[in-house]
């Protein structure tokens, strides 16, 4: 049973968008790093935002899989916020402590938002 | 645990999915479907199906090594106010006694634990209950999971 995970890329003032859909597992791993190296490719972004509005399933790997990329923005000097999980999915990230790193935003606007204001 | 010679024991479903990596979304999927009208919450199913892909997950790579001729056999019963799924490979006993290395998240932003290994953690914070037997080569993770709206919270126990 093929998975698929798809990530578009938007790069803002000072920060830069990875929407991801479809579903986190271990078929993502290259979706996933991919995405966030297309993200940072350009501008630098102090903020990478992970948009999981329309991700209908992260699984164990999955979560590693974030935790890479959270790892890897940390090495780099960037911030990683998150928006659009589920109440289901923002519990994981609590239990996992990855909220302990990640903000959380409802939306995709609140994180914008804020990327817009420390961008001056 | 819950025993499985009570009155009021229900068997909910019983079937198998073969062995190949992705098919705990088809275990997910019709344990979700046969634990419907239960009463279970929406935020528990969620939290079920969650526990039933991570063990099913384990089943098939580690259990049965991918090897989709093995099934994977999962069985739903309804007893005394708990949802009960049991999950059975062929693998026999883990190779590793014991509990495993908790996931620390620090540490594994450090380098010093690697990124993986959060199946386990997340299926005992998902679940009321869980247990691990194994009988011969056949081994089994039992979930269990009381229903009825006033059951948000922590797990209840956990045997492992």
């Amino acid at each position: 049973m093929k998975t698929t995970c798809e990530a578009d890329i938007r790069i803002l003032p000072g920060g830069a968008v990875i929407t991801l859909s479809g579903e986190i597992d271990g078929h993502a791993a290259d979706t996933l790093t991919q995405g966030y190296e297309r993200a940072v490719a350009d501008g630098d972004p102090a903020t990478v935002v992970l948009d999981f509005a329309a991700v209908q399933y992260i699984n164990s790997t999955g979560i590693a899989l974030i935790v890479s990329v959270l790892a890897r923005a940390r090495s780099q000097g960037r911030k990683v916020v998150a928006s659009g999980l589920s109440d289901h999915y923002r519990e994981i990230f609590d239990i996992t402590r990855l909220s302990d790193f990640i903000e959380l935003f409802p939306s995709i606007d609140g994180a914008v938002s804020q990327i817009r204001e420390a961008a001056g | 645990m819950t025993s499985m010679a009570s009155s009021s024991y229900h068997k909910l479903a019983s079937f198998t999915v073969p062995s190949e990596p992705g098919n705990e979304r088809i275990a997910l999927a019709q344990v979700a479907d046969a634990v419907a009208g239960q009463g279970l919450p929406e935020s528990r199913l969620d939290r079920l199906k969650t526990a039933v892909a991570e063990a099913a997950m384990n089943a098939i790579e580690h259990g049965n090594r991918n090897q989709a001729e093995i099934p994977v056999d999962i069985e739903v019963v309804a007893a005394d106010g708990d949802i009960v799924v049991t999950i059975t490979d062929q693998g026999g006993a883990p190779e590793q006694a014991g509990p495993g290395e908790e996931p620390d998240l620090v540490r594994k932003l450090a380098g010093e634990q690697a990124p993986r290994g959060w199946g386990l953690f997340l299926i005992r914070h998902m679940v009321d209950a869980m247990d691990v037997t194994t009988e011969g080569t056949r081994h089994t993770v039992t979930l269990i999971m009381r229903t009825g709206a006033a059951e948000e919270g922590g797990p209840r126990e956990d045997h492992v």
